[in-house]
């Protein structure tokens, strides 16, 4: 997509890469490298302790009755484990590799505020520990669901005091790095990289970045009148004094919707990077990927209703989010035609990122079509709160979200370290992880269907066999992500050196312009884009 | 009146390359944007409206 004029020169002045060494390179660096290596890191880990909450959870659902934790506990598990995969291990993954990639891809030094790139990764820290210790505090941790619904999150203890306090500090981290992101790509173009020159990944972020910064404050706005009511005597959401509980779902969802094609859309920007790159083809339709990617983002602010259908809303209500949430299929429907015509008749291969990629396509089609299924308001008063939607937002969000994580990360990975990670291990991850994902979760389908509700740790005697299956399947997946773990660890320690461009189909300026490890300052002379 | 025709294709998602050369050359980023938001707010009350007609 961008073929450069000038080729870089590879000899780097490493020399400029002054630092200070040990902890003070990651507590002050300004360096996009560093402050991406640190969110890597730092999701990587917030991944595996949501991991385990996880497992907790499907260890206790193995069978029926109660055998290992409280109703409580789980409660606080089912809420914190949310919370941590979704602003702890997501949302920090995807900015990791915005910091990481942006400014090579698009020939650029550095982000546009280096320091303030810093205090946005350091202020996620403080965030997930008080999530974190607020598991051990009288009361326990935030039991309320990831959606924090008063009133029941009026009536918890000091863990929602903390969970609020954690949110806020996210949401200021988020915008601030969007404004990092918006002004980096606006601004800090190489020449000749037109905005429609773009790689797609850099045009998801922006989306996405704009996305960040129009709805996070509404989320800082719900949760500080939820701090109100419980501290300061207002009655926002106490319907005892004359506030309404559905206006905060209303508020949560108008953030929450929006949310999920934050966490999606890098995504789409990665998958959109590597399918081409291994089916040695050039993007199919890549205007109207940039095109569909625009509409989704603007769509995703009329839907939030969909959530919303058992609530209570005018007839027309529903129906309109009913309409307006299976044309967002329209847009989304594009993007999988744009991917699979991009591999029509190319010279496929399939290392370990092909089949992350080709696999998030598969199995994010079944996310959406389940999607679509839930979108028809009656059928939606049925399944509401059943393991159904369960099984479908895990279908988006870990073949969509996480699956794409990991396929980013194997294609990067050679780009970052200058290492070669160990294909076969790679692919074993891979099928443990597609095998142990769809064992663990369709059959939630299945139970959702028959009934099953969410967020219970017990059950009925007949939902036992597919609960079983789900938590074998959960545990294989669960464990299967070591290999990653361990995979990433052994290559950044290995001897195998990675060429400058070790995927014959990569075509863009990290791959064509720089070195492998790319070098501490990527681009100090712009290169120039034909 | 260009943008606004971009704007429909690019929701349908199609768009032949001959007329999305064009409007690359010719559309500024500003009218696609204000073509962009004009055109979710009729979307917006496009769908009202048959909502509305299947509510009477």
């Amino acid at each position: 997509m961008s073929a450069a004029t000038h080729a870089q020169d590879h000899g780097h002045h490493d020399d400029h890469a002054h630092h200070p060494t040990g902890l003070k390179r990651w507590l002050f660096t300004t360096n996009h490298k560093d402050i991406g290596t640190l969110y890597l890191w730092f999701s990587l880990t917030m991944f595996f302790m949501g991991g385990v909450m996880a497992l907790l959870l499907r260890a206790e659902l193995f069978q029926p009755g109660l055998q290992l934790i409280n109703p409580e506990f789980f409660n606080s598990l089912t809420t914190v484990h949310g919370l941590v995969m979704v602003f702890g291990a997501i949302m920090p993954a995807w900015v990791g590799f915005a910091n990481w990639l942006i400014p090579m891809q698009i020939g650029a030094a550095d982000m546009a505020f280096p320091r303030m790139n810093n205090w946005s990764f350091w202020l996620v820290v403080p965030a997930a520990i008080l999530l974190v210790a607020s598991f051990f505090v009288p009361g326990g941790a935030a039991a309320s669901g990831w959606t924090l619904y008063p009133p029941l999150i009026i009536q918890q203890g000091i863990s929602i005091d903390m969970t609020i306090l954690a949110v806020h500090i996210l949401g200021a981290s988020s915008i601030m790095g969007s404004i990092n992101i918006i002004t980096t790509i606006l601004n800090l173009r190489a020449p000749g990289m037109t905005l429609m020159k773009m790689p797609l990944f850099v045009w998801t972020w922006l989306i996405t970045a704009y996305l960040l910064i129009a709805v996070m404050p509404v989320l800082a706005g719900a949760v500080t009148m939820l701090l109100t009511d419980r501290h300061f005597g207002t009655s926002f959401f106490n319907a005892a004094g004359g506030g309404d509980p559905t206006m905060f779902m209303h508020i949560f969802w108008f953030f929450g919707h929006p949310e999920v094609y934050i966490m999606i859309l890098p995504a789409f920007g990665v998958v959109s990077a590597i399918i081409p790159a291994f089916a040695r083809k050039p993007l199919f339709g890549y205007a109207s990927m940039v095109y569909a990617t625009a509409s989704i983002a603007i769509l995703s602010f009329i839907v939030w209703g969909h959530h919303m259908f058992t609530v209570g809303m005018p007839a027309a209500g529903n129906l309109f989010f009913m309409y307006a949430t299976m044309l967002i299929a329209v847009p989304t429907g594009v993007k999988i035609f744009n991917w699979i015509a991009t591999m029509w008749q190319g010279s496929m291969t399939f290392e370990t990122p092909m089949l992350f990629s080709i696999g998030f396509i598969c199995l994010f089609t079944i996310g959406g079509f389940s999607g679509l299924v839930l979108a028809i308001t009656p059928v939606d008063i049925t399944l509401h709160n059943t393991y159904y939607v369960v099984a479908h937002f895990h279908y988006v969000l870990v073949s969509g979200a996480l699956f794409t994580l990991f396929a980013g990360a194997y294609f990067w990975i050679p780009k970052f370290t200058g290492k070669m990670y160990n294909e076969s291990l790679g692919k074993l991850h891979f099928w443990l992880s597609v095998i142990g994902f769809n064992i663990a979760f369709f059959p939630q389908h299945f139970l959702g269907l028959a009934g099953m509700p969410r967020r219970i740790p017990d059950y009925a005697l007949q939902f036992a066999e597919w609960n079983m299956w789900s938590t074998i399947g959960a545990f294989i997946f669960g464990f299967s992500q070591l290999l990653f773990l361990y995979n990433m660890i052994e290559c950044i320690r290995s001897n195998r050196k990675a060429a400058d461009n070790p995927w014959e189909g990569a075509d863009t300026l990290e791959w064509t312009h720089l070195p492998s490890p790319a070098p501490y300052h990527s681009f100090e002379t712009a290169p120039v884009v034909k | 009146m260009d943008a606004f025709k971009a704007v429909f294709w690019s929701f349908f998602g199609v768009r032949k390359k001959a007329e999305y050369d064009k409007d690359a050359k010719q559309l500024t980023p500003q009218a696609v944007i204000a073509a962009g938001l004009v055109s979710a707010a009729v979307f917006v009350l496009v769908l009202f409206g048959i909502v509305k007609l299947v509510t009477r």
